[in-house]
């Protein structure tokens, strides 16, 4: 095995590690330590708005897929519908959700029936859609947008794999006067969100929806075990800069050339 | 009493294959089988293509149904749709008759509609992406947008390649803000990003998230 195999599996054992041992750490406690986010409070505001107003939020999953890259952002928005669906089963009218890939269209589908099934939201009627909209960029982007437009749509949530045409639905959301809650794991997309969407969600807190959405202690776990792994990222980078400022790594090298 | 079988079959079929593929990436004489599963996958995936094809035919003869004001468009959907497919069908036909590749009319298609069509969309992005850029200080008047807002003027003014427009001084500015402060806030957020995507993996790897039936 190489070192670098090594210091991944290294890694993903101390992550496991961690978030088992403050999962049984926090078992007890009634109170969150979490920072609070600001889009997670508004969406938990927009589901108590929609059961009131007879409304519906729309789910927007963006165009990741389950091979890739843009995996694990397609796979946080699937967990944020299962919780949102959770928590609106109250709602006259179910979430609306649409998705820019076959294979998330499908998830999200069978989330929808998982979800339906477990909080008895038996009606078809009622059920939520899983909608395809289109497999390219633009063509979701514009397909989306009738969504964005329907009257009774209160806010609308774009969690995933989205590029810059997430102007267009963090715009539309404006122009419909709904709030927009957005977040994406590609970099150019996220400095858009952050000038377009009212609400948005930067970096890592796309990822931690089960944790301020409440679907257990481990996904609050699993946020402290990142800030854990983050000051150690942040002592190494901290350590290196010192190590080059003094020469040690200069010094490491000439012992590894061999040339002392 | 009704028994649910298929939850804890799905689940442990994502955490088995979830766990071969991880190991795969660590583990040298594991590739091999890593492989063979990433392609059944994205086998799968094309197949979930035709699926969503399908499932995207249903809902938008659902809307015609109705009386909606977008019915139209759904009706320009389908007959595209249809239109493409005999297009596609028509060049497979072809191919296999002459026996090397002819796509002619399928790559018509993509030149002078499809293409003109995502052109013409990625100028109106610009625009709205302007427009955001514009309004970002009327949506959040705070620091971290006072300093976006005049970073983009920055870099913008920066960016001048043709004279008298170019200002040196602007330039040097413009590459340190690159080099420097854009490229540390990149990386962090990269950082933040690799986390989130390990948390999110080993989470679903445990069984305590599980974003599909199961």
């Amino acid at each position: 095995m190489s070192a670098t195999g090594f210091t991944g599996i290294a890694v993903v054992v101390l992550f496991v590690v961690l978030m088992i041992a403050f999962s049984i750490i926090h078992k007890d406690r009634k109170s969150s330590l979490i920072r609070p986010i600001a889009a997670y409070k508004k969406i938990e505001k927009e589901i108590n708005v929609s059961v009131e107003d007879g409304t519906q939020l729309h789910i927007s999953l963006g165009r990741g897929g389950i091979i890739g890259p843009d995996s694990a952002a397609g796979l946080a928005g699937l967990s944020l519908l299962k919780q949102v669906i959770n928590k609106s089963s109250m709602c006259d009218h179910p979430p609306i959700v649409s998705t820019g890939n076959a294979v998330l269209s499908i998830l999200a589908q069978d989330t929808i029936r998982g979800s339906s099934q477990a909080i008895s939201l038996t009606d078809q009627r009622k059920s939520p859609s899983g909608e395809l909209i289109g497999v390219t960029p633009f063509s979701y982007a514009a397909g989306t947008l009738t969504t964005i437009r329907d009257d009774n749509v209160s806010a609308n949530v774009h969690t995933g794999w989205f590029g810059n045409e997430i102007i267009w639905l963090t715009t539309a959301g404006e122009r419909q006067s709904s709030p927009t809650i957005a977040g994406t794991a590609q970099l150019p997309a996220q400095a858009v969100i952050y000038a377009s969407a009212s609400d948005p969600l930067i970096g890592e807190e796309l990822y931690a929806s089960g944790a301020y959405l409440g679907a257990g202690k481990m996904h609050e776990a699993s946020i402290s075990a990142q800030d854990v792994i983050r000051w150690i990222i942040v002592f190494l980078i901290l350590a290196s800069v010192l190590f080059n400022l003094i020469g040690f790594n200069t010094f490491i090298e000439e012992i590894l050339a061999g040339s002392m | 009493m009704k028994i649910k079988i298929n939850a804890p079959i799905s689940t442990a079929i994502a955490i088995g294959v979830g766990i071969i593929v991880l190991a795969g990436y660590f583990i040298p004489s594991m590739d091999n089988i890593r492989l063979i599963l990433l392609r059944t996958g994205l086998v799968l995936a094309a197949v979930a293509l035709l699926a969503g094809i399908v499932n995207l035919v249903t809902v938008h003869i659902g809307k015609m149904g109705k009386e909606s004001e977008n019915s139209g468009y759904s009706l320009i959907l389908l007959i595209s749709l249809a239109i493409t497919l005999i297009v596609g069908i028509v060049d497979m036909v072809q191919t296999y008759l002459v026996g090397r590749p002819n796509f002619q009319i399928t790559n018509w298609v993509f030149t002078n509609i499809q293409l003109p069509i995502e052109t013409s969309l990625l100028a109106v992005t610009t625009i709205s992406l302007t427009y955001a850029a514009a309004g970002i200080l009327r949506k959040r008047m705070n620091m971290f947008s006072i300093s976006f807002f005049f970073v983009v003027l920055l870099v913008l003014l920066g960016s001048f390649s043709i004279p008298p427009a170019t200002i040196p001084f602007l330039q040097v500015i413009r590459d340190w803000i690159l080099q420097v402060p854009a490229l540390g806030g990149a990386r962090g957020l990269l950082l933040g990003i690799a986390l989130g995507t390990i948390t999110t993996g080993i989470r679903i790897l445990m069984g305590t998230d599980r974003p599909y039936g199961g």
